[in-house]
């Protein structure tokens, strides 16, 4: 049915490593929950939780529990529906994404052939943005369901937000694909065995984590949570689990483009200076990366102020896409004269 | 499982495209376009088409319907439904209108004599559908078609700026800004605008909501 997805395995191993990676990658979100508790505390100068656990590590689950616990309630005008089903979007349509990282190539498990990576289709980037179409329909019928004048800023923020820097982020990842010359993403990762992306895709680079940043909802580009102004934006009307869902969206959201950029620009599996490990150590690696990003992500929370609405749309339209125009360009022109 | 599959995506796609006429409230009418637009893209990933469906998501349901979503969230309220018009005129123009398409149709399909319904189908061949043979198609047996759409949609895009400026054209250089004023923007409690050395809030921008729609439509242009 599916004519260019590889599968190399056998049924039962397919399901039992969709299992293991949804796993690992999900248990990552309460860590960098914990994470950015913990290191925002420290960037601030003080300590950050510490009551719950040893050095407050049960956190994520004492914040978990309480909002599961709550009463579910929705205001009486809200579309039930749309009010219901719009945070499940915005959970399906980030953790769809884990199916496409990859960890490691093919290799040989017990006598199994297997490849440490969820599916890999011959589209894989048009994945990804079909993924973020999903994510759209999430907040944007979140804030209109609540039938809210600040749900419905938020969301219409949110989604102006959203489709304003994918347009960047789409034409920034253009370079990458015709530097590649495939959209499988086990196909870039393994064209950057020589030379990691991030070094002849810069700008291609700093583009697609700037608008990383901006579909994540994160500050500095939290302008549609902007509390100062409009209380909580898509999510003002949401408490209990399906708040829950929202903001689990939008750490898997961190998590999982902290992957998708060590994918795409920084090698994947492969190591520097030509090591080359055994192949049980490649999801590790792809994973101490990743978590570098998380971090990264926390330290710029962290570091940097909000951008006023009207800057953060200039800045999308009148910067990021231009200049990843120009990227493409040129990183056109230069792979049609090298070769 | 393909006929599965088939089945679940046609019905969707039919119970989609009958929504978006019998619902009375546009917003939903727009979200079953939306589902119907996924169902399709079911449709062409059985067919093999991979790089087809995914573009339908992305452009269609991520770039087109968003616009509609925007619009109608904008105008059209909780309950409040379109209001028919219900005119003879009306009436007869849709009439006449439908038994053309329908006569159309039924020479669309019935003058193929239907020979398809016996046969296997096309064969499939290795390659086909994915983005390199997609781009071969065009830029050599389609390059003409090709370029006159991207033609086409570079004038929509240049109509767009062209309007959105002319609605505009008092306060065109409201949102205009240098990197200095990007770096470091008016009206955000600086030390020196609170002493007074530097140019303190007089030129404030515009609020955020009409520049927002123009940043919108010209988006649409470029993303369509």
């Amino acid at each position: 049915m599916f004519a260019d997805v590889f599968f190399v395995e056998p049924w039962w191993m397919q399901l039992i490593k969709s299992l293991v990676i949804f796993l690992v990658v999900f248990n990552l979100v309460p860590i960098t929950l914990l994470a950015e508790r913990k290191l925002l505390g420290r960037f601030q100068a003080r300590y950050g939780p510490n009551r719950v656990g040893p050095y407050g590590a049960m956190q994520p689950l004492a914040d978990i529990g309480k909002l599961l616990g709550k009463q579910q309630f929705a205001p009486r005008h809200a579309q039930h529906f749309l009010y219901v089903i719009a945070p499940c979007l915005s959970v399906i349509a980030a953790a769809g994404v884990i199916a496409l990282i990859p960890f490691g190539p093919t290799v040989d498990i017990f006598g199994t052939e297997t490849g440490l990576y969820g599916i890999d289709v011959s589209i894989g980037i048009l994945f990804l943005f079909a993924l973020g179409a999903v994510s759209f329909y999430g907040l944007m019928l979140g804030g209109w369901a609540s039938t809210n004048k600040y749900s419905f800023l938020g969301a219409m923020r949110a989604a102006a937000q959203l489709i304003s820097y994918e347009a960047a982020q789409g034409l920034a990842l253009v370079g990458v694909v015709i530097t590649a010359g495939s959209l499988s993403l086990v196909d870039i990762v393994e064209a950057q065995a020589g030379m990691w992306y991030f070094i002849p895709q810069f700008v291609g680079f700093i583009i697609f984590l700037i608008a990383g940043f901006a579909e994540s909802n994160r500050p500095p580009f939290a302008l549609p949570e902007g509390e100062a102004e409009i209380i909580g934006g898509y999510a003002t009307e949401y408490g209990g689990g399906r708040f829950a869902n929202y903001y689990m969206a939008e750490y898997l959201e961190v998590v999982v483009i902290s992957f998708l950029t060590v994918t795409l620009f920084f090698g994947g599996w492969h190591l520097p200076f030509g090591i080359d490990p055994p192949h049980w150590v490649d999801p590790i690696v792809v994973i101490v990366k990743a978590i570098f990003f998380i971090f990264f992500f926390i330290w710029i929370r962290a570091t940097l102020p909000a951008l006023r609405y009207d800057q953060l749309m200039s800045f999308g339209w009148k910067v990021l896409l231009p200049l990843a125009m120009l990227n493409t360009l040129v990183t056109a022109v230069l792979v049609v004269t090298l070769n | 499982m393909a006929e599965f599959f088939y089945f679940l995506c046609a019905i969707v796609a039919i119970a989609g495209a009958i929504g978006v006429v019998a619902l009375r409230n546009p917003f939903y009418a727009v979200l079953s376009l939306v589902c119907h637009l996924f169902a399709l893209a079911g449709l062409f990933l059985l067919l093999r088409a991979e790089f087809v469906a995914f573009a339908q998501i992305v452009v269609y349901a991520g770039a087109v319907m968003v616009l509609y979503v925007f619009t109608v969230g904008y105008v059209g309220g909780d309950d409040e439904s379109v209001r028919p018009w219900h005119g003879p005129a009306q009436k007869g123009v849709a009439l006449v209108f439908a038994g053309m398409l329908f006569v159309e149709l039924c020479l669309a399909i019935l003058g193929s004599g239907l020979k398809a319904l016996d046969g296997e189908g096309a064969p499939y061949e290795a390659g086909f559908g994915s983005p390199g043979q997609i781009g071969e198609l065009f830029l050599t047996t389609f390059l003409f078609a090709f370029e006159a759409a991207s033609i086409l949609l570079l004038i929509a895009a240049v109509g767009a700026v062209v309007l959105a400026r002319r609605r505009g054209a008092g306060r065109v250089e409201a949102d205009r800004m240098t990197f200095t004023e990007f770096m470091r923007p008016i009206g955000t409690g600086t030390t020196a605008e609170a002493v007074g050395t530097r140019d303190a809030g007089i030129n404030l921008p515009a609020p955020a909501a009409e520049p927002e729609r123009e940043q919108l439509e010209s988006g649409r242009g470029e993303r369509a």
